[in-house]
């Protein structure tokens, strides 16, 4: 129950007491030179392994372990499917005897695809997979994935995932999606699960159609030639080929603010003093080059719910030990709250529409934090 | 799957919805798309009130005013299916309330959001179980109004919101196919719609928080009447049934007194937005401002609110 | 439950006075005791802590049609218990029925023998029992009507959301399907489905692929003209209750709600479509027609409040017919034990131990006799026949309210 109800608030909260939490603050916080425990720099992330096509029996797998011991792993099945008319209309077009299947009345589905032909399930230890994170997590994953479509409706089928999966008007792709994470989770798991996520469909290979047209489809069972589900382009032409549609599964970043600094991949500690938090699902545009927002969604900063800390003019045991003048409240300019400085206090109220253009703006520049992203994890593929 | 036996269940075969001939030879016109009658800025009017349900310890009832289509179709009903729906939802707040024993303590008030679709809710039969949608809301539900929420107040307490959605938004124009603009652009005005009920119901139940938190949304719209050409217009207060294709879409929820968002859901193709010359601010922040700004327009519905009921409280005594 | 208030009451002084709302909290029992009975001398009419007399029920209010994605809803306000109710209509196709071609066969023969009867002697009634019985056998065996109740909704503290349905709700679906089921307010042909074949002689040139088809129709009609129409779907009524809010008696209000919306309820014009092989529905509104209801059968509950909460234990003794109605008659001539609370609200729930539920009707629309359709008690033994008669009498008035009510909406 107890847990059931702490899952809700997005990560756990870690028992640090508030002369911890406090420390942590001060020293993220500092203007312009956040000193984070770990010595990263604020837009550094943690080391990881990574390596892709683990798991023999699946379209496209991948691993990826952090320096802390958390792993998760990644399959993603596809499955062939006839596509089902929608029940909801008749396309006036059956009226008039034009099709003479239920497929073709459907036929606008069929060309741009659905998004519930992705399905995704996220299984983190002790949790059960209907509680509050795992159905966030997954509902944010699959919700860049299925919206990374490219320009409506220019001419490029493959531009989106879900075009991707229209193998003819009657028949689809389905693309299981699991993911696995083989530990308890010691940071929130969100950056972890979405670069695993991101190596897996990279790795992705459908089977070559033979059939051609509206036929029943079937395949080359020659697995050498399968096609990849993100056809693959050299690194060093994508930059500069306008023609090849580069497109890319989406990766999500978590990016939390702490005081006036900006700070990528935090782990457990950093993400419990957080002012904000938000996930931002980027990729790259697949005309223009450069990269395009997905999706922004807040998340629950554990801060809020940690246990306050007490000066020492409210504490009964320090009553006359100290000068009460040793503590005087100044105003916090991030919280636009009084506080007393290296004493705790739980976050409350939200973010600043500023703070906010700042962290998606950090992500999207020109050879900013998403771009380095995205090329780190082409690199792994090459390897 | 095994039938639910706590439950009375249908046939066993299942059943299928009903399946609507092509209207174009009945000619009632319903295949006519209902189109948006308001300004880009405009904000549909909402009927809110407090304190209805008199076993809570708050609660909240809200109504979004049924577009222009839809109260044509209302007052001259010709077909079935109707153009579009407008939201109407129950919050109920319990509490605060001792913790279970089994629970472990916590400083501050526990919150429990809970985001329920009655079956009957949208153009689609919900089940009876949450599915992962709904779940979703309750987080971002829950989001939102923790950061309002001065918890350290309550501790070792539980807050219990319960959300019912008697009728929900469309995600877009029933007529379109589901395609690749399949999005569930409505969840996100049910959101807002939460968002500002759940806030109403927080003060008829007397619990501290910073603020009101309200929720708005916005969207980039491109408007097929404008030449295909036209790149997409910020729009606020949406309703999907009025709209060809929405591009991009966000919710906030937002505390007006000290200008801060406790919850933000944006998705969607924000960089073609088109804005003023001179508008140097890009995609989704003119998105998030035009959430904002619908936001606050809630918040004046919604303080209205609640001061309407602190009135008949204080009449009462 | 009177003695500790004896203990207490002289401890406390005078001059501390309790307001009713905490003295209702803590002393619920002797709070609307002292209601029920005043002091004689005041002179006082017996009135209820809500301020209604015994028999009278609380304001009542329905709204119809007010959700866009249901074929019928309803809102109905009983007091300060809502109930929510959404009728939405889905189609059974015959070929989704496992057992259909077996029971339609054996259906269809006994029809035929009945219509062999039929040309003899033709009666009406037996005509109409027949169809009775069809109806009843379409209707329950094929699940076509499903009501469920839902009170997870945060209606009360007590119930968690989320949860899977209480015990009071699973009750409570399973009455408002009883009740339907033996009232017969739905009548099974308003949900049949008709499709007549045309008739394209004896080789029927088009049916040769079909070989099911063509066995069962061979099987029905061999040497018949034109072929029976056959039904090709039913239309399955889901019927969903929210309890918005519970103040007490939810049945009536959740009743009355599955009532309203039911009479509101339209069904599109459906017709089976050979060449998509599926049914097809017209959406003008104007081809729609309304559910032709049975009756209008509605539900009054009562609560039986006694003085003396322990008057329930009674001595074991071997029964006496003479001294026991002795004994009532004392009692009745005495200061009165019990009550009967007519639609009870969520307070009164809590200190009555005996239910009595009475759903009447009348005939030819309010003119006619009154009719019971269930009568149901339980949780005691206050309540008599001499008393039931007169609970009947009170659900017929309240009958009239209901129709009043239920018209306008």
């Amino acid at each position: 129950m107890s847990n059931q109800r702490q899952a809700s608030s997005a990560s756990q909260v870690p028992h640090l007491s508030p002369a911890e939490l406090s420390y942590l603050y001060t020293s993220l916080s500092l203007p312009k030179s956040s000193i984070r425990p770990d010595g990263r720099s604020p837009t550094q992330f943690r080391p990881l392994t990574a390596e892709t096509n683990i798991l023999p029996g699946t379209n496209g797998s991948a691993r990826v372990g952090f320096a802390d011991g958390t792993q998760a792993i990644v399959g993603v099945k596809a499955e062939v499917e006839k596509t089902v008319l929608s029940n909801e209309t008749v396309d006036a077009r059956s009226e008039f005897g034009i099709s003479e299947d239920r497929g073709e009345q459907e036929g606008s589905a069929a060309v741009g695809g659905h998004g519930s032909w992705v399905q995704m399930s996220i299984e983190i230890p002790g949790f059960r997979d209907d509680d509050a994170l795992p159905v966030f997590l997954s509902e944010m994953m699959r919700e860049s994935l299925v919206g990374a479509v490219g320009s409506a409706e220019a001419s490029d089928m493959t531009g989106g995932l879900k075009g991707r999966l229209v193998i003819n008007k009657r028949w689809h792709w389905r693309l299981y999606i699991d993911v696995l994470l083989l530990s308890q989770p010691l940071s929130y798991p969100l950056p972890l699960l979405s670069l695993t996520t991101h190596l897996a469909l990279l790795s992705t290979k459908l089977p070559k159609l033979k059939s051609q047209g509206e036929e029943d489809p079937f395949f080359d069972d020659d697995w050498a030639v399968a096609e990849y589900l993100y056809p693959r382009v050299s690194l060093s032409s994508a930059k500069h080929s306008a023609r090849s549609p580069f497109v890319r599964p989406p990766v999500t970043l978590l990016v939390i603010s702490v005081g006036e600094n900006i700070i990528f991949d935090p782990n457990r500690e950093e993400i419990a003093v957080a002012d904000a938090v938000l996930a931002i699902s980027i990729t790259r545009d697949s005309e223009a080059g450069n990269l395009k927002l997905l999706s922004i969604r807040t998340v629950d900063p554990p801060s809020r719910l940690t246990q306050p800390g007490i000066p020492n003019s409210e504490n009964v045991n320090m009553l006359g030990a100290v000068a009460s003048t040793e503590d005087v409240a100044v105003l916090n300019p991030a919280t636009g709250e009084e506080e007393v400085p290296g004493v705790w206090r739980p976050r409350r109220g939200g973010v600043k529409r500023s703070v906010i253009a700042e962290m998606v703006k950090t992500v999207l520049k020109k050879g900013g934090v998403g771009e380095e992203v995205l090329e780190g994890l082409e690199g792994v593929e090459v390897s | 799957m095994m039938a639910d036996r706590r439950r009375i269940n249908g046939p066993p075969g299942g059943t299928r919805p009903a399946v609507f001939a092509s209207n174009s030879q009945s000619g009632t016109g319903a295949t006519t798309r209902a189109q948006r009658q308001r300004q880009p800025s405009e904000l549909r009017k909402i009927f809110l009130k407090t304190g209805l349900i008199p076993t809570a310890s708050g609660s909240s009832y809200l109504e979004f005013e049924p577009s222009a289509s839809l109260a044509a179709a209302r007052a001259n009903p010709k077909s079935l299916i109707p153009p579009s729906s407008a939201l109407k939802l129950a919050c109920t707040v319990h509490g605060p309330k001792p913790l279970p024993r089994s629970a472990a303590f916590s400083p501050n008030l526990v919150l429990t959001t809970h985001v329920k679709y009655a079956p009957f809710a949208a153009r689609r039969r919900k089940g009876h179980i949450r599915d992962s949608s709904e779940r979703d809301l309750g987080v971002h539900l829950e989001t939102a109004l923790r950061g309002a929420i001065i918890a350290e107040r309550w501790p070792k307490s539980g807050l219990d919101i319960t959300i019912t959605i008697l009728e929900a938004e469309d995600d877009r124009w029933w007529g379109d196919a589901p395609d690749s603009h399949d999005a569930s652009w409505g969840m996100m005005n049910v959101l807002a719609g939460c968002i500002t009920a759940a806030s109403a119901a927080i003060a008829d139940a007397h619990i501290d928080c910073l603020d009101l938190v309200a929720g708005g949304v916005a969207a980039l719209v491109s408007d097929e009447s404008a030449g295909s050409s036209a790149a997409p217009k910020l729009m606020l207060d949406t309703d999907p049934a009025e709209h060809r294709s929405i591009l991009s879409a966000c919710v906030v929820g937002y505390m007006p007194a000290r200008d801060e968002i406790t919850e933000l859901w944006l998705k969607g193709d924000s960089s073609k937005a088109s804005l003023e010359d001179g508008d140097k601010r890009t995609g989704h922040e003119a998105l998030i401002d035009g959430a904002v700004d619908a936001a606050r327009g809630a918040h004046t519905v919604l303080a209205e609110a609640v001061r309407e009921s602190l009135l008949s409280a204080v009449g009462q005594l | 439950m009177a003695a500790p208030e004896a203990k207490v009451a002289p401890s406390i002084p005078p001059s501390l006075s309790l307001p009713p709302s905490q003295f209702a909290r803590l002393q619920p029992h002797a709070y609307l005791l002292a209601h029920l009975s005043p002091p004689p001398a005041s002179n006082q009419p017996s009135i209820r802590a809500n301020g209604r007399a015994p028999s009278q029920f609380r304001v009542t209010s329905a709204n119809a049609g007010s959700l866009t994605h249901t074929n019928g809803s309803a809102v109905v306000r009983i007091g300060d218990t809502a109930a929510v109710c959404g009728v939405r209509a889905e189609l059974l196709h015959t070929e989704d029925i496992a057992s259909w071609s077996v029971s339609q066969a054996s259906g269809s023969h006994k029809r035929r023998r009945l219509a062999d009867l039929g040309k003899k002697s033709a009666e009406e009634d037996e005509e109409d029992e027949e169809d009775d019985e069809e109806d009843r056998a379409h209707i329950e065996d094929l699940n076509l009507l499903v009501p469920n109740l839902s009170l997870s909704t945060g209606c009360a503290p007590g119930f968690i959301p989320g949860a899977p349905p209480s015990a009071l709700a699973q009750s409570l679906s399973h009455q408002i399907l009883s009740l339907l089921h033996s009232t017969r307010l739905v009548r099974a042909d308003d949900l049949r489905i008709w499709y007549q074949p045309p008739n394209l002689g004896p080789e029927e040139p088009e049916r040769h692929n079909e070989d099911e088809q063509m066995d069962m129709d061979a099987e029905h009609s061999p040497t018949s003209e034109s072929k029976p129409r056959e039904i090709k779907a039913f239309w399955v009524l889901y019927i969903d209750v929210m309890i918005i809010s519970l103040a007490g008696n939810p049945f009536d209000a959740a009743w009355a709600a599955v009532l309203a919306a039911l009479r509101d309820t339209k069904l599109p014009k459906a017709w089976w479509d050979v060449d998509n092989e599926t049914i097809l529905c017209s959406d003008n509104i104007s081809d729609a027609r309304k559910l032709c209801l049975r009756g209008l059968p509605v539900a009054s509950s009562f609560g039986v409040f006694e003085a003396d909460a322990a008057a329930g234990w009674r001595p074991n003794v071997i029964p006496d017919a003479e001294e026991q109605k002795a004994q009532d008659q004392k009692r009745k001539k005495g200061s009165q034990q019990s009550w009967i609370l007519a639609d009870p609200d969520g307070y009164e729930e809590g200190l009555s131990q005996e239910r009595a539920c009475i759903v009447v009707d009348k005939e030819q629309g309010g003119k006619g006799k009154t009719v019971i359709m269930k009568m149901e008690k339980h949780g005691g033994w206050t309540v008599d026949t001499e008393e039931l008669r007169q609970l009947v009498d009170i659900s017929a008035r309240r009958w009239d309210e209901m129709k009043r009510m239920l018209d306008q909406c």
